[in-house]
């Protein structure tokens, strides 16, 4: 990917509010043609990081780099290169569907001939063909993002900003609204997308995790795996979670394991070479009257590291 | 700046206000309503002013004093009372505006000519009815008089004309008839029809609110485009109003129109622009709607109504609202319309008030575009 070229670029990224710092050193490098996704709970620095990278917000310090163009104080020229979906869908609900296409397709400038295929196309993309004359705040919030989506497209652009497209969106949905995505990559779009879903991580090419502005994870989801997390997780089918997790914490520093986590309804153990550690948990556990149930090793999914890395 | 942008932000905002029924309703309807609210609230002629009599003399001559004062529909007699604290009380219970006590002595110097002894009370927490009464009583008083010396004279043969040696003759100029009215409506028109100032500063923060605005910015879509694109339409929508609202008014109200209309109506176009602007600041600073449209009673619609000089005169105004009065684009086309409606005059008077509107507008704008940007950091 990185042999594409470099779709953005943020250095020593530092926005500052008053007393409060919304990101702090911020460093990434998305590649052309990538889904790079930014994750972290609310509050943690993404929207401030897009708004920054679109020159919407001045950095305090540090820059910005989009399609090789810094980013300060005239962004005029890039802007028809890139496209942006905010957080809240921005649509005008009480617009109709094709009225909002048109107004964003003619906002970008768009000749009526690029306006009717731009339309064209979007309407497809969102699955919306034949209801043109619906009113938006008439549609549910999985198609409202489709044509949010279709909106920001209709100019083709180079690199596209999502900030928490799926946000409040049903899990179905968001599903569909991730193969959008993985459409618009071979359409030679760049995919930059906000999210605080965990599960929604795995589908990037490669992710920075933040939190508090900092960036405390980076590279794609195997890469970030094999560093955080080098060993496997142990994976237990306790009947009693909270008893199983109570002992093995208690015995982690003979065990030399990491971290004991519950995982839904199972419990994971993190530590190095788990699999030489098998058999003492087990040990361990039954010695305590517990039954530790069905035992395997498993690949750490990303919300392993997340945890792992945020302790 | 780029027509395509221009027109698109105007494009959608014009589709905005078909599908609203309530711009709509605020563009189109409220001018109206406030012009028949103000035209008859203002302009009300005041009749039938309650009064109290405390009678003293209780003669002939104090009596057919009584007759003539409350011959008319102006005065009423409310009650003949015969004592003071009577007045009083109906004074506090607001029964009667005014109250007359006729001295005992007040028929012995009516006809001897040395005098006219009466104390005229007025409810002072309502001057207007009060002073209605104070002036009406004098005039009537004066009558009065006149009348028992003219018999006297024409006993004596003497001719009534020889009384006045003073023969005043006021003739008023551009409001023959003196109905408040002519003169009001004229610079109430001028006040609604800057009503979409509303609606403009309103649609800025519904986008801030909702959430588009930041959509906008990130589009290719320049600040002063989609501040204009903004104010187009409802430029278009006050020249509806600035067509059908005059042309009511003149009919309705029987007001005159002595100048030029398409003057009038080029006028108004620069006067929407210089108001829109101030809507649109408005518009830039307010973050929600609620906040932008009680701004925009505050600066614009009170002023509108006390500081433009329609209904105070300005010349009475202190001098720091005197100059504040010259930054608001309704004092300016206050005098358009008046000396439009009433003198029928032309730009060869009215240029200095355009020249002003249009230098208010652009500087508004100006100071618009300057702001924006800095509110979105």
């Amino acid at each position: 990917m990185k042999s594409n070229g470099i779709a953005a670029l943020a250095q020593d990224l530092v926005k500052r509010f008053g007393d409060f710092t919304a990101v702090a050193g911020m460093n990434f490098e998305v590649y052309r043609g990538e889904i790079f996704g930014f994750l972290g709970p609310n509050g943690s620095g993404k929207t401030t990081t897009i708004r920054m990278a679109l020159g919407l917000l001045t950095p305090t310090s540090g820059s910005v780099e989009v399609l090789g163009v810094p980013v300060d104080g005239n962004t005029h020229a890039l802007r028809p290169r890139i496209g942006y979906m905010s957080q809240r869908f921005s649509l005008y609900n009480d617009l109709s569907v094709l009225q909002n296409l048109q107004f964003y397709g003619r906002a970008y400038g768009l000749s009526n001939h690029e306006l009717k295929e731009g339309v064209e196309d979007a309407l497809v993309l969102a699955g919306l063909e034949g209801r043109e004359k619906v009113k938006t705040h008439e549609l549910s919030g999985g198609w409202r993002q489709r044509l949010a989506l279709g909106a920001a497209i209709l100019h083709e652009p180079e690199i596209l900003f999502l900030d928490e497209p799926t946000a409040g969106v049903d899990p179905l949905s968001r599903r569909d609204f991730w193969d959008l995505l993985y459409g618009l990559i071979e359409k030679n779009i760049t995919v930059f997308v906000t999210t605080h879903y965990m599960d929604e991580a795995e589908h990037c090419h490669r992710l920075a995790f933040i939190q508090s502005g900092s960036r405390i994870v980076y590279g794609s989801p195997a890469e970030i795996k094999e560093e955080v997390m080098p060993g496997q997780v142990l994976e237990l089918a306790p009947s009693d979670t909270g008893k199983t997790i109570q002992v093995l914490r208690e015995a982690s520093d003979r065990l030399k394991i990491d971290e004991v986590e519950l995982y839904g309804s199972l419990v994971h153990v993190f530590g190095p070479q788990m699999e030489d550690k098998l058999d003492a948990i087990i040990n361990t556990l039954r010695d305590a009257g517990h039954d530790p149930g069905q035992a395997s090793l498993v690949e750490p999914s990303l919300e392993d590291v997340f945890i792992a890395s945020i302790k | 700046m780029s027509l395509r942008h221009l027109w698109a932000v105007t494009r959608k905002e014009i589709q905005h206000i078909i599908r609203d029924r309530s711009t709509l309703v605020i563009v189109f309807l409220t001018p109206f309503l406030l012009l028949f609210v103000f035209a008859y609230s203002l302009t009300v002629e005041i009749k039938h002013v309650p009064i109290a009599v405390l009678d003293f003399d209780r003669s002939e001559t104090s009596r057919q004093f009584v007759q003539r004062i409350t011959a008319g529909d102006d005065l009423e007699l409310y009650a003949q009372v015969a004592a003071l604290e009577e007045i009083e009380d109906l004074l506090l219970r607001g029964k009667i505006k005014a109250a007359l006590i006729i001295h005992p002595d007040f028929s012995r110097q009516v006809l001897s000519g040395s005098g006219m002894p009466m104390q005229i009370i007025i409810d002072g927490t309502e001057p207007e009815s009060g002073a209605f009464a104070l002036d009406n009583m004098a005039s009537r008083a004066e009558e009065f008089i006149e009348n028992i010396f003219a018999d006297q004279l024409v006993a004596l043969s003497v001719p009534a004309e020889a009384l006045k040696p003073i023969d005043l003759r006021i003739s008023t100029w551009y409001n023959p008839s003196l109905k408040p009215r002519v003169d009001l409506i004229p610079g109430l028109i001028s006040m609604v029809l800057g009503l979409p100032a509303l609606s403009v500063a309103l649609t800025l923060a519904h986008e801030r609110e909702h959430g588009t605005l930041e959509q906008l910015m990130a589009t290719p879509i320049g600040r002063t485009e989609l501040l204009v694109g903004k104010m187009l339409p409802y430029i278009f929508v006050g020249m509806i109003n600035a067509i059908i609202i005059p042309t009511f008014a003149i009919v309705w109200f029987r007001i005159p129109f002595n100048g030029n209309f398409f003057l009038f109506l080029g006028l108004t176009a620069i006067f929407l622009f210089a108001i829109l602007a101030m809507g649109i600041i408005i518009g830039v600073f307010m973050r929600t709607q609620a906040a932008a449209l009680a701004v925009s009673f505050l600066l614009i619609f009170f002023p509108g109504f006390f500081l433009t000089g329609i209904f105070f005169p300005i010349a009475a105004m202190p001098e720091i609202m005197r100059l504040e009065s010259l930054g608001l684009p309704g004092t300016h086309y206050a005098i358009i319309t008046r000396g439009l409606f009433l003198t029928g005059v032309g730009l060869d008077v009215l240029w200095p008030y355009s020249v002003m509107l249009f230098g208010l507008g652009l500087a508004f704008v100006g100071v618009a575009a300057l702001f924006f940007k800095k509110k979105l950091g």
